[in-house]
């Protein structure tokens, strides 16, 4: 297993960052992904701009987390160094780069409207049933709670998002049974919508 | 004034998110007449229109589309907006779940203007549902030939793809949005008069043309009945025509999307919305989180028109109407709206970076019973520290709405600084604050 320095290669000043190289990596994109990978280059005239799907492919072949592997094969098959994907990476919250997410992400939001339709109860709920605060995840590994901005469903404030799914208007009430719902669900909310933002990339000749 | 549909006429309709339903309706009537005209007449029928960007800040649309090289020499780029980010609104989420071929029609209508040879209609990460129903309608555009190679053998090529983002308001400012597109941070660029105009060179450093979902949409129903029956609705504004899809949140009985016509006032929304939730009207943020905040005496006189908006000190904006009752906290709702912009502040320039995080700081403090004495007059001086000495929109749109909650509502940031605790005190408003706040609020 390669180490982060490993991987962000640090050389000689002259050196332009290079793209890690397979010595360095375990790749492991399933050939769907390549192939899905391969579509999506055919859309745009730079490869670059494939950062973000690949980044969504990435994060659904490993398991729902983007970790230094994850993020060195996406920089290997674009042809761009591991500093700027990772840069690319850590800019958007829906990129999991710090910590692995729990199973099921329970995403709260608490932004204007929810705030004023009572999503701080919700949120005050959630964390007391869970025993933890937000960012944080329970120790059975199960649920991860994270607060997020305005959803932009105001119309079911107090709205909460778990995967692709909008789950609201929400109340404490709610709490759980919408708790008993998810522990049935088998996939893993991260994984799951990863799956679902890649394949509305891609035409229906292309899935 | 009822509400006036033309582009939520069909919403209801699940086979409108057809083809074959959508043409039922007279869907694609407008791409065979733009087809039918020069791209000069199509741009000419939106100046007659009258339409001006519906993504936040009005800017007429022709002119933008008027924009793009006569000459073309190099590939154009159509992109659609589809970033919704704003606090409160949640129009083009609608538009795109339900009418998606709207937003396909019109962008290929305006690739004909452009002369455009690739779109990008580029989604917030969390919108799937939305992203979803415009996948099946684009791939149907193929098959039917409405989108791809020679258009309907009218010798048009258009390819439209769909790109989604990944969590960052930021990536709705137009040149940030560019910057993500092209695999980037989401982080804004020079602009004008420091850099060309995105007409001239944009992505990739091509003509790109960028619009707000709902603005393309538009230009369906300029097309196909003309720009001239377009701009007779709104006619007893100044300079305002057409339609407006107004996204209704917070304490009002019916929440969701009203589509108006311009010159309607802001009390009529309300009654379209079924009116105000659990107690008397206090405020109304009228034009999504990055709006100045109005009182209940100006939501009497208030007008939906870019300028009549102008007249009460607040704005259209993106078209987001969130009402308050009067067991709102304005303290605590400005509070949310700065943690908001804190966290939304991509971090490019200090003003902004800094600026948001300061406020945030000290409205948290007021909330938690800390506030101090010239607490009002330091959040004021930030506000103009930051107001249009940011990069970007975003740094002006974080500033507005402390500046306007002090000027408007001083007397519950003096109450609350004063006291430790909000000026609002009942059952209802202490049950809205977060529990570390709570524990002085009551
Ligand atoms: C911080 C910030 C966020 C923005 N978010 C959006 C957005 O989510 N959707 C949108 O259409 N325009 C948004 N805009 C406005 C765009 O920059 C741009 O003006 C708009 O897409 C132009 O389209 P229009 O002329 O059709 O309105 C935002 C602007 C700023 C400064
Ligand atoms: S104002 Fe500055 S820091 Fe704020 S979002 Fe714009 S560029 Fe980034
Ligand atoms: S405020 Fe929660 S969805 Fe908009």
């Amino acid at each position: 297993m390669p180490t982060v320095s490993d991987l962000i290669q640090l050389g000689s000043r002259n050196d332009r960052p290079k793209r890690p190289e397979p010595a360095d990596l375990q790749l492991k994109f399933s050939d769907k992904a390549v192939a899905q990978l391969d579509s999506l280059r055919g859309h745009y005239p730079e490869e670059k701009a494939c950062v973000l799907p690949g980044l969504w492919i990435a994060q659904r072949e490993y398991d729902g987390t983007l970790s230094p592997e994850a993020i060195a094969e996406v920089a290997h098959r674009l042809n761009r160094s591991f500093a700027e994907v990772e840069g690319v990476a850590t800019f958007y919250s829906m990129y999991n780069t710090g910590h692995a997410p729990g199973k099921h992400v329970i995403e709260v939001c608490t932004c204007l409207s929810c705030h004023m339709c009572g999503a701080y109860r919700v949120a005050d709920s959630l964390k007391e049933k869970l025993g933890i605060e937000f960012g944080e995840t329970t120790e059975d590994g199960l649920f991860t709670l994270h607060e997020v901005e305005c959803l932009n469903a105001c119309d079911r404030a107090p709205l909460i998002q778990v995967g692709d799914e909008y789950i609201g208007p929400v109340t404490e009430a709610d709490v759980d049974k919408l708790l008993t719902d998810l522990k049935s669900r088998p996939e893993r909310s991260s994984v799951q919508i990863s799956d679902e933002i890649v394949k509305v990339h891609l035409q229906a000749d292309e899935a | 004034m009822a509400e006036h549909k033309l582009l939520l006429k069909h919403a209801d309709d699940k086979a409108y998110a057809t083809l074959q339903g959508y043409q039922a309706k007279g869907g694609y009537e407008g791409l065979k007449k733009a087809m039918a005209m020069s791209r000069e007449e199509v741009i000419g029928e939106v100046k007659t229109s009258g339409l001006r960007g519906r993504g936040g800040a009005g800017f007429p649309t022709w002119i933008k589309w008027s924009g793009i090289p006569k000459e073309k020499t190099d590939m154009h780029v159509l992109i659609c907006n589809a970033d919704e980010g704003e606090p409160g609104t949640f129009k083009d989420k609608q538009l795109m779940e339900d009418t998606p071929f709207l937003v396909v029609e019109g962008m290929t209508i305006a690739a004909h203007a452009c002369q455009a040879d690739v779109g990008y209609i580029y989604i917030r990460g969390e919108f799937v549902d939305a992203a979803r129903s415009l996948r099946k309608a684009i791939d149907e555009a193929y098959a039917a030939n409405l989108l791809g190679k020679n258009i309907q053998g009218s010798g048009l090529d258009f390819d439209l793809h769909i790109h989604m983002g990944a969590g960052a308001y930021e990536c709705g400012e137009e040149s940030a949005l560019m910057s993500s597109l092209m695999g980037e941070r989401g982080m804004p660029r020079l602009k004008f008069p420091h850099a060309p105009f995105p007409t001239v060179s944009g992505i990739w450093e091509k003509p790109t043309i960028i619009n707000n979902v709902e603005s393309y949409a538009a230009a369906v129903p300029i097309l196909q009945d003309g720009g001239e029956a377009y701009a007779k609705l709104g006619a007893s504004t100044q300079r305002s025509t057409g339609t407006k899809l107004f996204s209704v949140s917070g304490h009002v009985n019916k929440p969701g999307n009203y589509e108006i016509e311009f010159g309607t006032s802001l009390m009529e929304l309300l009654d379209l919305a079924g009116g105000i939730k659990g107690g008397k009207l206090k405020a109304c943020v009228p034009g999504g989180s990055s709006v100045p905040i109005i009182n209940a005496d100006s939501c009497e006189k208030a007008i939906i028109g870019y300028e009549e908006m102008g007249d009460v000190g607040s704005m259209v904006g993106s078209g987001a109407a969130m009402f308050l009752n009067e067991h709102s906290c304005i303290v605590s709702f400005i509070w949310r709206t700065a943690q908001f912009y804190a966290h939304e502040s991509c971090g490019k320039c200090t003003p902004c970076r800094e600026g948001t995080k300061w406020m945030l700081k000290i409205l948290e403090r007021i909330m938690k019973g800390g506030g101090e004495a010239g607490d009002m007059e330091l959040l004021m001086q930030i506000t103009e520290q930051i107001d249009g000495r940011s990069f970007c929109g975003l740094g002006d749109a974080a500033a507005w709405p402390v500046a306007a909650a002090l000027k408007v509502f001083p007397e519950e940031f003096e109450y609350f600084i004063k006291n430790g605790r909000s000026m609002v005190d009942s059952e209802e408003a202490r049950a809205l604050a977060p529990k570390w706040a709570q524990a002085v609020s009551v």
